[in-house]
């Protein structure tokens, strides 16, 4: 990679020696090539639930970046492009662009055009306001990896916060696992999506946001009309198959967090208009997600430090909500060991408060050499209720291994 | 079946409505009611306890008496009054002004008067100084040189008598006419009393003492200094009935936010009694009911004394009304609740099934009506200003107390009482039934026309003027404010703004460059049209040099050099008498000199505007002197600028937060956005009343819409929970409107009367704050019924005719927008106290303040960094990062700083935000995700723990301010590592109670004033840690970085290097780059 870098450095530096600095753009004043290389198996604790699944599963992914800046850092380019392979699921086995943006600043000013993510909230166990991009399902079941959304983006800082406008011109469709995959429903999800307003994936969308940190308080309204980034499902081919459906929705974001010594207070909420529920009824409804966060710092004289998270998430629609965390009790601890290796182990738990069904989840990681990173996750399904939307993936419960390499 | 009309003070007709099919049983709402009933002795005791322990806290509250309650101690205003308050002394005055009938105040009467009120004055408790004409210290040259004097001297001061009522007599020969002309002649030709101790007419004079409160009893002093004080005049009065006397000053601004508190709360609570007895009589017509009534207000209010007498905090002159608020806002629950009691009892003879039935009916609007009011009320804690967020606290949990115990005492009482039953139908309301053919019949008119008036009002928005004069916060009624008004007219002016202009060195104000500046600025102010009077030492040295110079006019002049000048001073304070001397106009250090002007007539607009004029003046002749004006005057010309900005987010957050109970309970989102309308249009209407018809309004405005939010929403609950029934059970909307008019109509003209008929005995309160809180509050909601009796049935009838699917909350945008209008910015710059070395302490703090100062001006600095572990054994790892740091100059804010990891490479990109703040407020830290993109603030209390497991804690990389230490100097030594130098070696105490460690011990080279080695103390007082500062190099020519920075704990043998490269400075860095909003690119 070094190698590549310097290839790459050669390539570019050359017109530079003749032009100012920043002055060409072929003479960017920076280029870094960096990214990361991650081998990862998975083992189910329990046989497949449904016909085609695999058992345990290998899987690499390849994520390398490259940043071209201009100037002061003023004009920039990024390329993030991400390839999976995937031994079991061929819908796993999948290539995005995550990032292929121009971002540029100017005074109070600053904008994005190209694919990017975005990511707006603050809470932890479930991201209500976010909405810009589409979820890469098949990664994981976190919700934090994304797919890259074209976009253009103007940012305008000011005395009272930073008001951006989006357009967002493509819509992405979320990815869903493939037969042979596990975590994923019942039934085949079949790729040709269904609008229900006539359009397809080249109808626009549109967000506003604002936010600020003001004293305490670190606070955000939003606002989105368009696509719905969550899709419903139908039942097609005599129920066989089942196929996404898309509708056009308004949804109106709040988010604040409120810290205080070693205290996050944190609340979401959002409402949402025309959207489709389980029963591919539009609704509106409305959702709210909220808790605190509190850090013991320096546990037991050990430079260790301790997160206790507790949070809630309600959402009006109840068991018709196309999330599984409509009634849920999140409750959690962080453990930051502070040390060269920046070791730290995530634990936390989710019950529905209705239905009992409780998940848990474990996410631990450590650096075992310069540029090389052990994690380890988990997730485990514990009194599944069937009407639940986790009761597909009630057999799934899993222990990964990932080992990635930075440079 | 015909529906029945409601009752008056009816909120609904619930049970005579199931026919239609309109209302429906809440099956939950009917078993809570049932339990409640069943538990009534329960709440009789609970409300008992409630009332017990409100009584024991009300017990403990004190008062607080202070003008500056309205500041918070972090208010940075505030705060650069508090240093000015340090380098002077912090005087309140005392001020008496005798105004004899004959228009003389030179008379050889009038002069041994003022004598014997000079000394009495003398005698007040706490006063340090007193000056008057006669005690004047006059200057003038005789054969043996320098001769200070009194301007009527052989007066005869002294004790006369043990007794504590001071003599008043005079000895009719003590000042022969002679002198008396002398005296005259004088005086009014010194620029030093003219304006300020006497008039140009010679017709009124001025006594003032200089009271140093002790502040131990802070309720006390003030009232018996003012008590005192207020008996004196009398008896001067009362023996000399020619003379009349006036009192103001600092000590009587403070005993009048005392007296006009208390008096406010004497006087309006009875009124207030008489209103609700009326308002609660009228709708309920049941002796009972005003009983129960009274009950529950009298236990709220209670309540809410008792919760802050339980806090520990005093009661101020804005707080001293919550009481009244909760009552007026729980009266109109607990009418609620009753009225729909009188409904049920036709029902039934079952006196525990009424009880139950008007709580299975009404339970959950009196929750929603109280909760939201709850909320407008704590949102006022993002106030700037303290009482503010007293009030909106204290009130709003009486309100959720008054909640409780309706829902709980009410029922239990109503089951327990003999209340007669009546079983006669009240007669239907023909009038609310007529009101609602009326709009329905005129909609297409209403509508158009109510729009014309919400923009007309609305025009008046820019007219409001914040207007803060905290003398006029008092009106006419009382005596303090007509005696206040009389000598701003008469004599001098009372704002007063305090200019400390900094000389920038030791005994610098003996240098005539900085004297002939300092006099062209008081020579300036002096021409200025608003200003009165203009004291500064400059004329004093002035007169010096003419006295030294055989009184010779044309010497009327600075003098030429340093010496002259300091000897002249000298010589000055050796000659005056005892209790006189120079360090209210000159600083200890003798670096500063106090220039404070008066100003009679002003606006605070007019102050603003002068403080720019006066800025401007400086920074174009004397740049090096420029500074803020201070002084409590001029905090308040800027606390509402500051307050309206602050409830900004305040009263967005509410509208929120009310908003989205609104929405849960209509469950009709389309109806919730309506509802945004009726909740915000009353208060810009209410502004802009106020525009047209009064203008001025004072810091009060800032909290306006956030209080009133909350009590205004529940007439729109009530009106679109009906609507949204009778629409549900499939009427049209014009039916629709007629049914709320009849089922609800009465009940919200009734519970607005309360509301209205409450505020509007509030906004008698002779104290301008609290008067214009309850006079715009009286307004809003005024105007939030008128707006949902006219406004909102045209508008819903004309929407959902429409049929539409999609509209923006365009109401939400004017409100904001109009509030946006009026804040604006303000940014002052703050003044550092300096001091010269004496003691060791001083000699301390001056080397830390000489090594910050030194390191003043690089504006933002770039660099590179690498952090090298090592443990014991030698085992290393690295960390890399770019480091990118923006200096405030303000002492009293931190710098601001990013730090963005390069290596090792799984952080690549990971951003920390830090917005330093002075100890002990943490800092502000925002930490950066590159993987998902996340910005998220992080707490920063932590200050021991390690940073990335390095021996460096969080506290010894975070910005280090003077102020965050107290220093100690031990000795000088030859430099460690550079025997060549000598170095300072000092001791340094952290503030903050939590820092980790006790001491710190440094050693500061004495040339350049770089640290060379730090010893850090653990809080056992043990040697902890070293740190050593190696590869100095000087940047831009003035300010030295070091390359590597090694700290070794001793205790475990670990070390961390630091290394810096890369430096650059002035790279064009501002504040736009250390938002939390734009981290994502700064990390990048």
């Amino acid at each position: 990679m070094r190698a590549a870098f310097a290839a790459l450095s050669l390539l570019f530096a050359a017109p530079a020696a003749a032009a100012d600095e920043g002055g060409s753009l072929f003479s960017p004043s920076y280029v870094e090539f960096y990214g990361n290389a991650e081998f990862e198996g998975t083992a189910f604790a329990q046989e497949p639930r449904f016909p085609g699944q695999h058992h345990n599963n290998g899987s690499f992914a390849l994520r390398p970046s490259l940043l071209l800046e201009w100037g002061d850092g003023d004009l920039a380019f990024t390329l993030t492009p991400f390839l999976r392979v995937d031994s079991s699921d061929d819908r796993r086995t999948h290539f995005d662009l995550r990032e292929a943006k121009l971002d540029w600043r100017s005074g109070g000013w600053d904008g994005t055009v190209g694919i990017d993510f975005v990511f707006w909230g603050k809470t932890e166990a479930v991201h209500l306001v976010d909405i810009i991009n589409t979820d890469d399902a098949i990664e994981d079941l976190d919700g934090e990896d994304k797919l890259g959304q074209p976009l253009i983006r103007v940012t305008r800082l000011t005395d009272i916060g930073a008001f951006s406008a989006f357009y967002l011109p493509y819509f992405r469709e979320q990815t869903f696992a493939g037969e042979g995959g596990r975590l994923r429903a019942p039934l085949k999800v079949i790729e040709d999506a269904r609008y229900q307003v006539d359009g397809d994936e080249a109808a626009p969308s549109f967000a506003l946001r604002w936010a600020n940190a003001v004293g305490d308080f670190d606070l955000g309204l939003s606002a989105f009309y368009g696509v719905s980034r969550d899709p419903a499902l139908e039942p097609v081919d005599f129920g066989r198959r089942l196929r996404p459906v898309y509708d056009d929705i308004v949804q109106l974001g709040f988010d604040g967090q409120y810290t205080r010594d070693a205290t996050l207070w944190k609340l979401e909420a959002i409402s949402r208009f025309n959207q489709l529920d389980r029963n591919l009824d539009n609704t509106d409804y409305v959702a709210v997600t909220g808790g605190f966060e509190h850090t013991l710092f320096g546990i037991y004289e050990t430079p260790m430090d301790l997160g206790l998270i507790v949070e809630g998430a309600w959402d009006s629609r109840g068991d018709d909500a196309l999330s599984p965390f409509n009634r849920e009790a999140v409750a959690g601890a962080r453990l930051s060991f502070n040390d060269e290796e920046d070791t730290a182990i995530l634990f936390f738990g989710a019950a529905d408060v209705v239905t009992g069904s409780t998940s848990l989840r474990l996410e631990a990681e450590r650096r075992i050499a310069e540029g090389w990173k052990l994690e380890a996750e988990g997730s485990a399904f514990l009194n599944t209720d069937d009407d639940d939307l986790e009761a597909s993936v009630q057999d799934d419960s899993f222990l990964r291994l990932k080992l990635s390499y930075f440079w | 079946m015909r529906e029945s009309g409601d009752q008056p003070g009816a909120a609904s007709a619930a049970g005579a409505d199931n026919g239609h099919g309109i209302e429906n049983d809440s099956g939950g709402a009917a078993r809570l009611a049932a339990m409640i009933v069943r538990l009534r002795w329960l709440w009789i005791a609970v409300s008992l306890a409630i009332l017990v322990v409100s009584f024991m806290g009300a017990g403990r509250l004190s008062f607080d008496p202070s003008a500056r309650i309205f500041f918070d101690p972090l208010n940075p205003d505030r705060i650069a009054l508090d240093r000015f308050e340090t380098t002077f002394a912090k005087d309140d005055n005392l001020i008496f002004v005798l105004a004899p009938e004959d228009g003389d105040v030179f008379t050889p009467k009038m002069l041994a008067l003022q004598g014997r009120v000079t000394e009495c004055m003398w005698r007040l408790p706490f006063v340090r100084r007193v000056n008057s004409l006669t005690n004047f210290q006059n200057t003038f040259a005789d054969a043996e040189g320098l001769v200070v004097q009194d301007l009527v001297p052989d007066l005869p001061y002294g004790a006369t008598g043990e007794t504590s009522v001071c003599d008043l007599t005079i000895d009719p020969g003590a000042v022969t006419p002679a002198v008396a002309e002398q005296a005259r002649a004088t005086a009014l030709s010194r620029v030093e009393l003219v304006n300020s101790f006497v008039n140009p007419e010679g017709s009124v004079a001025q006594v003032q003492a200089l009271v140093k409160l002790p502040e131990k009893d802070k309720a006390n002093e003030v009232p018996l200094i003012a008590a005192e004080a207020v008996a004196l005049a009398s008896q001067v009065e009362e023996a000399f009935p020619d003379v009349e006397v006036k009192l103001s000053g600092g000590v009587m601004i403070n005993n009048q936010f005392a007296v006009s508190g208390k008096q406010d709360s004497a006087t309006l609570t009875p009124g207030m009694f008489v209103v609700i007895l009326l308002v609660v009589g009228v709708a309920l017509r049941s002796a009972f009911g005003v009983l129960i009534t009274l009950t529950i207000i009298a236990i709220s209010a209670m309540a809410g004394l008792g919760a802050l007498g339980w806090t520990g905090q005093p009661l101020n002159s804005v707080t001293v009304l919550a009481p009244l608020y909760i009552m007026t806002l729980a009266v109109a629950s607990a009418v609620h609740l009753l009225s729909s009691t009188r409904q049920t009892m036709l029902e039934t003879p079952d006196r525990r099934e009424w009880a139950r039935r008007a709580l299975r009916d009404h339970m959950t609007a009196i929750t929603v009506a109280c909760v939201t009011t709850a909320i407008g009320f704590f949102s006022l804690n993002f106030s700037i200003s303290p009482p503010f967020r007293q009030l909106g606290n204290i009130v709003a949990f009486g309100v959720l107390v008054s909640l409780f115990l309706t829902l709980t005492l009410a029922p239990a009482l109503v089951t327990l009482l003999p209340i007669k039953r009546r079983t006669q139908r009240a007669s239907a309301n023909i009038w609310m039934e007529r009101l609602g053919e009326f709009v329905v019949a005129r909609r297409r008119l209403l509508l158009p026309g109510s729009l014309v008036v919400v923009a007309v009002m609305a025009l008046g928005l820019p007219r409001l003027v914040l207007e803060d004069d905290f003398i006029r916060y008092f009106d006419e009624r009382y005596e303090f404010r007509t005696d206040t008004d009389f000598i701003e007219a008469n004599l001098t002016g009372v704002n007063l703004l305090e200019w400390p202009l900094d000389s920038g060195e030791s005994q610098g104000i003996n240098d005539p460059e900085y004297l002939a500046k300092v006099k062209a600025f008081v020579d300036w102010m002096r021409v200025h049209p608003t200003v009165t009077s203009v004291r500064s030492v400059t004329d004093t040295i002035e007169r010096l040099n003419m006295n030294m110079n055989e009184d010779d006019p044309s010497y009327l002049r600075l003098p030429q050099n340093r010496d002259e000048a300091s000897q002249y001073l000298f010589l000055y304070e050796l000659s005056m008498n005892y209790g006189m001397d120079l360090t209210d106009q000159i600083d200890i250090d003798r670096r500063i000199i106090r220039v404070s002007n008066t100003m009679a007539g002003v606006t605070t607009a007019d102050m603003r505007a002068f403080t720019e004029e006066a800025r401007g003046w400086l920074r174009e002749n004397a740049p090096e002197l420029d500074t803020a004006p201070t002084g409590i005057v001029h905090v308040f010309n800027l606390i509402s600028y500051r307050d309206v900005r602050a409830m900004l987010t305040g009263t967005l957050l509410a509208l929120v937060l009310i908003s989205a109970v609104l929405l849960l309970v209509l469950r009709d989102v389309k109806i919730g956005l309506i509802s945004l309308i009726p909740n915000l249009v009353p208060a810009v209407l209410a502004f802009g009343v106020w525009g047209y018809s009064v203008g001025a309004v004072t810091l009060a405005i800032a909290v306006v819409i956030a209080a009133t939010l909350g009590i205004v929403v529940d007439d729109t609950v009530h009106f679109l929970s009906k609507y949204v029934k009778a629409r549900r059970a499939g009427r049209s909307p014009e039916d629709a409107v007629r049914y709320v008019f009849r089922t609800v109509g009465s009940a919200l003209f009734i519970t607005t009367v309360a509301l209205v008929a409450g505020f509007a005995v509030l906004a008698q309160s002779g104290f301008a704050v609290n008067g214009d809180l309850a006079k715009l509050t009286t307004i809003t909601i005024a105007i939030a019924l008128a707006a949902d009796f006219l406004l909102l049935p045209p508008l819903l009838i004309w929407l959902d005719n429409l049929v539409e699917k999609r509209r923006g909350p365009s109401a939400m945008k004017t409100a904001t927008a109009a509030v946006a209008l009026i804040a604006a910015a303000a940014a002052f710059s703050g003044y550092a106290p300096q001091a010269r070395a004496e003691t060791p302490e001083e000699k301390g703090l001056a080397i830390a303040i000489e090594a910050d100062k030194r390191d003043l001006g690089w504006v933002d600095q770039r660099a590179n960094g690498v952090m090298v572990l090592r443990d014991a054994s030698g085992n290393e790892s690295r960390r890399e990062f770019d480091s990118l740091t923006l200096e405030d100059p303000d002492p009293a804010l931190g710098d601001k700083g990013i730090i963005v990891f390069t290596t090792p490479r799984d952080i690549r990109g990971t951003g920390l935000l830090t917005h330093a703040k002075v100890e002990p407020a943490d800092d502000d830290q925002w930490l950066y995700l590159p993987a998902i993109k996340r910005v998220k603030r992080i707490s920063s209390s932590n200050r021991t723990g390690k940073f990335v497991s390095s021996e460096f804690s969080y506290e010894d990389l975070g910005s280090q301010e003077v102020e965050d230490y107290s220093y100690k100097w031990l000795r000088d030594e030859p430099c460690p590592g550079d025997a060549g130098r000598t170095c300072f070696v000092s001791e340094s105490y952290p503030k903050n109670p939590r820092s980790g460690y006790s001491k710190r011990v440094s050693w500061t080279d004495q040339e350049e004033y770089r640290l060379m080695k730090v010893e850090f103390y653990n809080r056992r007082g043990d040697l902890e840690k070293v740190l050593t500062f190696e590869g100095y190099e000087e940047y831009l020519g003035q300010y030295w970085r070091a390359e590597k920075l090694t700290m070794v704990n001793v205790q475990t043998g670990k070390e961390t290097d630091l290394l810096w490269s890369d430096y650059s400075f002035k790279t064009g860095l501002g504040e736009g780059d250390f938002d939390a909003q734009v981290l994502p690119r700064m990390a990048r």
